[in-house]
């Protein structure tokens, strides 16, 4: 789903209502919204209701007169339009202080159960694995203590005699070894809805 | 925020990681939500982040393991077979070798250096933020640390302060937290041996209650190193 392009052909299907344009503008922002909300709100309920809500007023808006002409403003625009979201559901819910709280992010694979999501997931859980065996014992550990461990990552970091700067490129590299495979997956689901529609 | 100046600043790994002050974080956002190049690289980030806490909170899976292994219980004493224990000895014996004839002493001979008073070199940055001043430079021995005299300007909005040193190339080396009570003097860093000579910038913020962070200053420097 990456493969498209947010462009004035894009912008213009998503305006008219073609659903396969709808149906990826969806899906593709939907996920950063849920990596935008992870660190602001606890409950999966509340993060499903914004997304929701935040999709409603986009579309809202692109459909009225006064809709968006500017392709390339179109992913600032949702952006913008989630934060307003969000900053109506702290008001609503008076808790603005408690609900951020970078340390408690949850990062769980996605829990879907249709068999090319499972066997996706398998193989990408293969794949760190193999990325985890070919870093140092100590690397490991560090990653480890960061991900799974109540510490703070300062205090990890010394424990290991490493800066945070060791810590952010052993990531990058990580990632870098990760995403060919990740991106291999993303084309594969998108083909499978595809084949779903069709059939 | 764009894209150079996010994939330079390793931005998608600080974000990751929750470094990003909330200012810094909304204009990520901002940016990532209209960038496919930056969205790809969190959302991958993010994948391989939570695949990994998968798999550090469970033990081995049986696929890397060797297929024998998988097939036939070992019982207790299967350790002890001869397929195994001669080589675990053999290796453990080159071990025992490598540490005795080369770790120890390198670990006595660096225990005696950090205990012996030694002259650092040094530069001093008071004075390199003004313009139109020469820049000034420090000769460091490769493999040698050296010190960094800087003059904070604090001001009573910043709760704390950071400094961050920029390598010629562009990349940030290490971050430092300076808690305001120490910029009431000239505050000396000690810097860890850098491997590349050149031109070196420590970019000193302020960092308010709310979190956001104002930079007060770029302070640049020559390192030369020599052998």
């Amino acid at each position: 789903m990456q493969f498209h392009a947010f462009d004035a052909p894009y912008l213009e299907r998503l305006c008219s209502g073609d659903f396969p344009t709808e149906e990826h503008f969806v899906r593709y922002f939907s996920e950063l919204i849920r990596l935008k909300l992870r660190s602001r709100v606890r409950s999966p309920q509340a993060i499903e209701d914004i997304r929701q809500e935040t999709f409603a007023r986009v579309f809202a808006t692109l459909r009225s007169p006064e809709r968006l002409r500017q392709p390339e403003r179109l992913g600032a625009f949702v952006n913008s339009v989630c934060n307003n979201v969000l900053r109506e559901f702290y008001r609503s819910s008076q808790r603005d202080n408690s609900i951020e709280d970078d340390d408690q992010t949850e990062s769980l694979p996605d829990t879907t159960s249709d068999v090319l999501t499972i066997l996706t997931r398998k193989e990408m859980g293969e794949r760190v694995w193999l990325i985890l065996e070919d870093l140092s014992e100590r690397d490991r550990r560090l990653l480890r203590e960061i991900f799974l461990e109540e510490r703070s990552k300062d205090a990890v970091c010394e424990g290991f005699g490493v800066d945070r700067n060791y810590l952010r490129v052993l990531l990058h590299r990580a990632k870098l070894s990760f995403k060919s495979l990740y991106l291999k997956s993303l084309g594969s689901k998108v083909r499978g809805a595809a084949a779903d529609q069709e059939g | 925020m764009n894209h150079d100046e996010a994939t330079r600043l390793m931005i998608s790994e600080k974000y990751l990681l929750g470094e990003l002050t909330p200012n810094q974080r909304e204009q990520f956002e901002e940016h990532f939500f209209g960038c496919e190049d930056c969205a790809m690289d969190v959302r991958a980030g993010h994948a391989f982040i939570a695949h990994t806490k998968a798999a550090l909170s469970e033990p081995t899976p049986a696929t890397t393991m060797p297929a024998d292994s998988r097939s036939r219980p070992a019982g207790w004493f299967g350790w002890l077979r001869p397929a195994l224990v001669v080589p675990t000895f053999a290796v453990l014996l080159a071990i025992v070798g490598y540490q005795n004839l080369v770790s120890v002493p390198k670990l006595q001979q660096a225990a005696a250096t950090a205990a012996t008073p030694r002259i650092l070199a040094s530069v001093s940055l008071l004075n390199s933020n003004a313009r139109g001043e020469t820049l000034p430079t420090v000769a460091v021995r490769q493999g040698e640390p050296f010190l960094l005299f800087v003059d904070v300007a604090a001001e009573s909005k910043y709760q704390s302060y950071v400094a961050d040193l920029v390598s010629p190339a562009g990349t940030s080396q290490w971050s430092l937290s300076i808690p305001s009570e120490n910029t009431k003097d000239t505050i000396s860093i000690r810097v860890p041996a850098q491997t590349q000579a050149g031109t070196y910038t420590l970019v000193v913020r302020g960092q308010g209650d709310s979190g956001s962070s104002v930079e007060l200053g770029r302070y640049r420097f020559d390192l030369q190193l020599h052998n």
